[in-house]
């Protein structure tokens, strides 16, 4: 750090005061302890891809790319009534036949073979991540009581990656559109790497600016007063609480910036840059020499998510996403909480309780409002047919309760009912029955009734002929139906809104002594959660969201062990934790154990099976330092028991004049055994990688 | 130049033998009760052992320095480390004068308390120094005068920079065997003592925390990649047991617990200084054992006019080494008697170190070097450094009514790898973080869990 001090030159100069806009005078005792300090680092990193599997969430890395998949159109079961019913002309064709379901009557002519990849090219890309930081932090100390801290991060991504444009699919059905609250920068582009942009256009995280390949913000703004047990701290700042790493049990403050290297950093780094900052004020009080009391109010900032298409998004981009974050009032919105810590020798306790909105978000399916006409040949028979409807308000029976939208229609035309759906006939979306399902089981949804909540929330969907359906096989052959009649496919809206909470977490370590060399000063910390009434994203994407109490436990075991006289002591810790009702990243449970299309029965009424019990995780980490802590090697692994394995060497080397090179190697096996998705890491499969960086630090 | 006495009738090396074996101190006359009556060192040695130039019958005089062209006259004078580093490294010993005002050999109040409270110490049942009615320690040193290794250790133990509180703004050089320095790093080091009390109020003992040695905080304020990086250590009064340990590790924004029982880590990278290495005691007393005296000799070593006020941070000039920054600008007085006492690791499995050795002043009963061995029993690392009087030329930096008497710097030697830590202390670092005794507000600023937050990197 290249340290200054400027009260003895600047302050006698009266320059201090003139540059900072102070009227007080230079030699005023206010501000005679005044003293800044700067420090900072540059680093370069990169991430480069050891697998072949490019990200499937990304249309460039779309498993179905490089497959021809068959489709096969059917007559709805809403049109049945009119060609079929008991009394109809299919009835009277081929008596015996079940009209009445998805599947029954193939539409000849129409049914095709697709191959996503005939639109949509496919990317190959070396690296995952190459970005130059730079971070300075200055700190302004008034007096002993008061200073300014101002940290700065600013990352830029030269973008080396072999992008996927979405102008690459203007040809196909006018390209991928959005509605009102659609964000060209996100969908209809390159891709975006560092904007948050919500519905409505705007950037909400304060004191942040960034664009599609650079990010600069403040992680900490703060003025800071102290006095005696007191500490005061208002502005922007990221808040940290508890004794495990990586579990965030106590760790409820702050949403994460998954955006940049998503969870994919050192393990031993946890969330040191990824806690976004908080527009808050925090007291902290030293109430006695044993207890420590910590609290916060702040404004509600949400998990940020990596942008569609950049290399660790997790929200297949079929989807498009509207961020209700301003537009239901959420920006507005405060947060806080309390914790009280207490040490007592060997024995030490912890109590938090926060009231907050869930961070993470939770997801439905949302209104498309892209008024885009189904077309090509099945698209244009059924905007013939939809068009023969009676529009409702013209009077006669397509008034009142008893509406049926096989006769009737809402809407003018086919455009105007999917803009009223949550679909969107684009290219870019979901082509086949297929792909709908094994994106469904990945992202832990139910892909039958997740479907149904699609048509019987929406009267859009209705207005076209979509009916709920019973079992997979009919789930399949509506959707081939109407991925045909888009004449490409569908893109599927969903909204992420946020839900209040109360957060009560409670801890308790126990610090070992024993004769027994491995067992002392074994240091057990249980810690535990419970949130009654959380919100979850229902896997069915429908209106109504899950609410359920949920409970997290972890136990953390940690030591430092000397295995050699020649090595420093070996850091070893050891954490376990469960969880009742969702996966660590708050996905919830009954959405696990999903399978592909081939791999359901047909007859299948649901296409997840759920987890029976809890989610359970175990971590092992330790890092050995080489003598003069010159040398480390660090390790750390994230075991799911459903057959799913995240696990990281790494190296650290300390040359010397403020350079740094650390290099690790992210390890990622979701199909150890049984289903894939039925474990936590399947879901991060795409991202084996080795990163390195490169730091410099002034 | 001072009239010699009594030494004519000895050889150096009859001095140096005879030296080794007396027990109890002091040549002409017993040197605590000398000390205890007079305040004066003097009367308590023949001239060779206080006048360098007597020692080397005028080779070297007070005022040159010690190189390699001269220093086999004074090798008997110097432990291994530091030999090596005048006759192979190019390190440079300036001599002063032997400092005879015992008073000038310490906080005035700790010499003063040590005086006033002799004879009252004694070990409990669980090893731990108490008074005759077996309460904590009173303040002073416990054992004045003593020959004997435990009670050295014991009376370090219990106070590390003799000052009830001590803020130390310290600069941290690290230098590679090619003699660059790779690492710098800029830290505080806070000690506060709740027992055995003599300034700050309540006195001697904080009651609610009498249970309790010291609080301690090591917090680094630079480099970036360890600004903020901070250790809490709470040591219980039983020296059998081993501190609490907190940390703000910059990496996790909180503070944590961490296991306290592997002390033989560098903090930081690049460091040759582990926490066990603190004062030559950084850990509780009985978590070493076979405790024991093996000699006594003169030496030379850095007891007084480390304090460099010609910098107004305090800053030494530096020498030495392939690239001339090895080591601080070195003076060295006679000591006119070290007592040299061994112990070990038996509390640490694995431990790197089989054995320390370390020299203290029979005067003050201060550690004026240090030299440990490996597990193979060879050199392993040295410690020398130098105290001072804070009063120089006209210029003070006061302690209450007396100049402020503390260590100045410090080497730390790899003697297998030629790395060298330097520390020094200044009178400030970026932050604010000033050079401070016996300034109470250290424990909310330093020495508390809101404080580690506070002191950790936002």
């Amino acid at each position: 750090m290249n340290d200054f001090h400027v009260r003895q030159h600047l302050l006698k100069s009266g320059a201090l005061a003139v540059g900072l806009g102070l009227s007080v005078p230079a030699s005023a005792g206010l501000f005679e302890d005044m003293d800044v300090s700067f420090g900072g680092f540059v680093r370069a990193e990169m991430a480069a891809r050891t697998t072949a599997l490019e990200n499937p969430n990304n249309q460039g890395g779309n498993y179905f790319n490089d497959r021809s998949v068959g489709r096969t159109a059917f007559v709805p079961p809403a049109l049945l009534p009119v060609v079929g019913g008991s009394d109809g002309l299919l009835q009277v064709l081929v008596p015996g036949t079940e009209l009445g379901e998805w599947g029954s009557v193939v539409l000849p002519l129409f049914g095709d073979n697709i191959r996503r990849g005939d639109e949509i090219v496919s990317v190959d890309n070396d690296f995952n991540y190459t970005v130059l930081r730079a971070e300075g932090e200055v700190g302004i100390r008034f007096s002993s009581e008061l200073r300014l801290i101002a940290r700065v991060r600013a990352v830029y991504d030269p973008t080396f990656y072999d992008e996927w444009d979405a102008r690459s699919v203007e040809q196909f059905n006018n390209g991928i559109e959005g509605g009102e609250d659609f964000d060209e920068r996100l969908y209809t582009r390159s891709p975006n790497y560092f904007d948050y942009i919500v519905a409505g256009g705007n950037t909400p995280n304060p004191l942040e600016w960034t664009g599609r390949d650079y990010q600069v913000y403040f992680p900490a703004l703060v003025l800071e007063y102290n006095t005696g047990d007191f500490n005061f701290r208002i502005g922007n700042q990221q808040i940290a609480w508890g004794q495990s790493i990586f579990f965030r049990v106590f760790d409820l403050p702050n949403g994460l910036d998954l955006r940049r290297h998503s969870i994919l950093d050192r393990a031993l780094e946890e969330f040191s840059d990824k806690r976004v900052p908080m527009l808050s004020a925090r007291l902290s009080y030293q109430m006695t020499d044993n207890i420590l009391l910590d609290s916060y109010v702040g404004k509600f900032q949400p998990t940020v998510l990596g942008n569609p298409n950049t290399p660790y998004n997790i929200i297949p981009v079929q989807f498009t996403v509207q961020d209700r974050y301003e537009q239901g009032g959420y920006d507005d919105e405060l947060v806080y909480g309390l914790r009280l810590k207490a040490d007592y020798g060997q024995w030490g306790w912890q109590a938090a309780a926060s009231r907050r909105y869930g961070p993470e978000g939770v997801y439905r399916w949302t209104k498309s409002g892209v008024n885009k006409q189904l077309t090509g040949p099945l698209g244009s028979l059924v905007n013939v047919l939809y068009a023969a409807k009676v529009p409702a308000g013209d009077g006669g029976f397509c008034n009142g309760g008893a509406f049926d939208a096989t006769l009737c229609r809402r809407y003018a035309d086919s455009g105007e009912a999917l803009a009223n759906s949550p679909f969107e006939a684009s290219p870019g979306g979901v082509y086949s029955a297929d792909e709908w399902f094994r994106y469904a089981a990945e992202v832990r949804l139910d892909g039958i009734t997740g479907l149904n909540a699609s048509i019987t929330d929406f009267d859009g969907s209705q207005d076209v002929y979509a009916t709920p359906v019973e079992n997979a096989r009919q789930a399949a052959a509506q959707l081939n139906t109407f991925f045909i009649a888009a004449n490409d496919s569908l893109r599927g809206h969903i909204e992420r809104e946020y839900f209040q909470e109360n957060v009560f977490a409670l801890g308790v370590s126990y610090v070992n002594e024993s004769d027994n060399d491995f067992l002392n000063q074994l240091i057990f910390n249980i810690e535990a959660q419970y949130t009654p009434e959380r919100t979850f994203t229902n896997i069915t994407l429908g209106q109504e969201y899950i609410r359920q109490d949920e409970y997290t436990v972890s136990l953390v075991i940690d030591k430092w062990h000397r295995f050699f006289a020649e090595f420093p002591g070996t850091y070893i810790v050891f954490q376990a934790l469960t969880k009742n009702r969702s996966d660590l990243v708050g996905r919830h449970l009954s959405g696990y154990g999903g399978k592909p299309l081939n791999e359901l029965e047909p007859t299948a009424t649901r296409a997840t099976t759920g987890k029976n019990d809890n989610a359970n995780y175990v971590v092992f980490g330790f890092l050995q330092p080489f003598p003069n802590k010159i040398w480390e090697i660090e390790f750390a692994t994230l075991f799911d028991p459903e057959g799913g394995i995240f696990a990281q060497p790494g190296v650290r080397w300390n040359p010397g004049k403020g350079v740094t090179v650390e290099g690790f190697y992210n390890y990622i096996n979701g199909e150890l055994w049984g289903n894939p998705n039925d474990n936590l890491l399947s879901t991060l499969d795409f991202a084996e990688e080795f990163t390195l960086r490169l730091t410099y630090q002034f | 130049m001072t009239p010699l006495r009594w030494s004519s009738r000895l050889s150096r090396r009859e001095l140096l033998q005879r030296g080794a074996r007396v027990a109890g101190a002091g040549l002409l006359a017993p040197l605590w009760p000398t000390i205890a009556a007079t305040g004066e060192i003097g009367r308590a040695y023949p001239d060779e052992l206080l006048s360098i130039e007597a020692y080397t019958k005028g080779r070297i005089k007070t005022g040159d320095f010690i190189t390699a062209d001269n220093v086999e006259h004074v090798k008997d004078l110097l432990e291994p480390a530091k030999y090596h580093h005048v006759a192979r490294m190019g390190r440079r010993l300036k001599v002063v004068p032997t400092t005879t005002d015992w008073m000038k050999l310490g906080p005035w109040e700790y010499l003063e308390a040590t005086l006033r409270h002799q004879g009252q110490a004694r070990f409990d049942d669980q090893g731990n120094v108490v008074t005759a009615d077996g309460q904590p320690w009173i303040g002073g040193h416990p054992f004045p005068g003593s020959g004997d290794a435990l009670e050295l250790f014991a009376g370090l133990t219990l106070s590390w920079g003799r000052h009830d509180a001590n803020l130390f703004a310290i600069r941290e050089s690290n230098v590679a065997a090619g003699g660059n320095v790779d690492y710098r790093y800029d830290l505080v080091w806070a000690e506060l003592s709740p027992v055995g009390r003599l300034v700050l109020e309540p006195r001697p003992y904080w009651t609610k925390h009498a249970d309790k040695l010291r609080f301690n905080t090591v917090v680094y304020t630079a480099p970036e990649s360890e600004r903020g990086a901070s250790y809490l250590n709470i040591w219980p009064y039983d020296q059998n047991e081993f501190p609490e340990l907190y940390g703000y590790v910059p990496h996790f924004r909180r503070v944590r617990q961490f296991p306290t029982n592997q002390r033989f880590e560098p903090l930081v990278a690049g460091s040759a200084l582990y926490l066990s290495d603190a004062w030559a005691a950084g850990d509780p007393l009985h978590t070493w054992g076979n405790y024991k005296v093996i000699g006594r000799q003169p030496l030379l070593a850095g007891v007084s006019g480390g304090w460099h006020p010609e910098h107004e941070n305090w800053e030494h000039p530096v020498q030495g080494g392939p690239k001339n920054e090895s080591f601080f600008d070195s003076v060295v007085e006679m000591v006119p008697e070290t007592i040299i006492c061994e112990a070990e690791p038996t509390g640490f499995t694995r431990a790197p170190v089989s054995k320390k050795r370390v020299w203290f002043d029979a005067r003050n009963w201060m550690p004026v070097a240090m030299v440990t061995y490996d597990r193979q029993g060879l050199e392993f690392r040295s410690f020398d450094g130098c105290y001072s009087l804070y009063e120089k030329d006209g210029q003070r930096f006061m302690n209450g009514a007396h100049p402020y008497w503390s260590w100045a710097y410090v080497h730390a030697y790899e003697f297998q790898t030629g790395r060298i830590t330097r520390l020094e202390q200044v009178r400030e670092l970026s932050g604010g973080h000033k050079t401070s005794v016996n300034d109470e507000s250290i424990y909310d600023k330093y020495l508390t869990h809101v404080a580690l937050q506070r002191l950790g990197r936002v």
